[in-house]
């Protein structure tokens, strides 16, 4: 449509290079597509998943993927007033994990506080708690970001249900093309989501960009187990129960099936680390979970 | 401003049950207030304007308006349309 393609043309040079990417051939799990295509293909396996998502989550790991989700944000130890981005944050959970925490951490501040004040008043007492319930989050905040629209309709419906208001908001916006303006968060997370951007050097340029100097990058992903014998038992695991869990549970089998290969046509730790490192941030590190079913990438915006 | 700062007030209330039904709803749901202060336009990268009318956001410059469906800002070129009538000239949208 004419709005369209005025829409490419305004984009700036580095952008124009995707307008050329109807030919290079990418990959959809094993599968050779444009990037086109790959866009497309994945844009629909998450409508689909998402209302099953979670569910599938805990039947695929077993309910592991609830601790590596923990322990994302406890290395990330964010301190109230924290500015978090949450790219491809669909469902929340990493959002809601860092409210929890966040809540916790201001508490026991607070709790400090009061201890070392021995000769409070009643009336004082009641009135420091008032103030600091308005404040419950210490003014962190979380922006949840998401290319696709099923996710964080998921999501935001999840936050209603559970009672997250206060301190998250939800974008609709593309991990290789962010909303943000530079230099904005403290941190940016993107946990099982960057496997599913088409373009990841561009991901990881946008994820420096909106970072402010001194922010960390936090990535948790799927990556591999070196361990020949874990190897295997993995491989059998991932394709011969998962794709069928996906069918009983989700009556999706394509999607499931795509979701384990990708796990293999990602790049494994040390690759991922020095993509990290082209995007201009330093300290980069990973810590395997698991044995390198998953990893936790970090690195700082310096 | 004011019906705005009274939907964001309901919005915000942990102790609401509202559940949101999307197309089917009266009102456009405005964004939160702070969610505001970060947006740009992921093409240009400039501010946008929240235009309360027809809720959306503004990018005076390149003449592209973002949707908000449900209270989400679709922030992806897109979903953007344009706030020209007349076909557009071109030396007015190089950025």
């Amino acid at each position: 449509c004419r709005g369209r393609a005025l829409l490419s043309r305004v984009r700036g040079a580095p952008r124009a290079l995707r307008g050329l990417a109807a030919g290079p051939e990418m990959h959809f799990g094993f599968q050779s597509v444009t990037e086109e295509e790959r866009r497309e293909k994945i844009y629909q396996v998450f409508e689909s998943v998402a209302k099953k998502y979670d569910v599938m989550n805990d039947s695929m790991t077993l309910g592991i993927h609830r601790v590596w989700k923990d322990i994302l944000v406890h290395k990330m130890n964010p301190c109230p007033g924290t500015l978090l981005l949450d790219v491809a944050g669909g469902t929340g959970d990493i959002a809601f994990r860092f409210i929890n925490y966040v809540r916790s951490v201001r508490e026991q501040q607070l709790q400090r506080k009061l201890k070392r004040h021995q000769n409070l008043s009643w009336q004082e007492i009641f009135e420091n708690y008032q103030e600091d319930k308005c404040n419950s989050l210490g003014d962190s905040q979380v922006v949840v970001c998401d290319i696709n629209r099923e996710m964080l309709k998921v999501g935001k419906q999840k936050a209603q249900q559970l009672g997250y208001s206060e301190g998250l908001s939800w974008v609709l916006g593309n991990a290789e093309e962010l909303p943000f303006d530079d230099d904005k968060f403290d941190v940016y997370t993107i946990a099982f989501g960057i496997r599913n951007v088409t373009r990841i050097d561009l991901a990881l340029q946008e994820a420096y960009r909106v970072l402010k100097p001194g922010g960390r990058f936090l990535c948790l992903e799927f990556s591999h187990v070196n361990n020949p014998l874990l190897s295997r038992l993995y491989d059998l695991y991932s394709f011969q129960v998962i794709p069928v869990l996906g069918e009983v549970i989700a009556g999706d089998w394509k999607s499931y099936q795509y979701l384990v290969e990708s796990i293999r046509q990602f790049p494994p730790q040390e690759e991922l680390k020095a993509m990290i490192e082209d995007a201009g941030f330093f300290k980069v590190d990973y810590e395997n979970l698991n044995f390198g079913i998953v990893a936790i990438h970090s690195g700082f915006k310096l | 401003a004011a019906a705005g700062s009274r939907e964001q007030h309901r919005d915000r209330d942990p102790g609401s049950r509202i559940q949101e039904q999307g197309s089917g709803s009266a009102r456009p749901q405005p964004p939160e207030p702070s969610l505001l202060r970060f947006l740009v336009c992921p093409l240009s990268k400039k501010p946008l304007r929240y235009e309360e009318a027809t809720n959306e956001l503004i990018n005076e410059e390149l003449g592209i308006a973002y949707p908000i469906i449900d209270g989400i800002p679709n922030m992806v070129p897109e979903a953007a349309r344009m706030t020209h009538k007349k076909p557009p000239a071109e030396d007015s949208e190089q950025p």
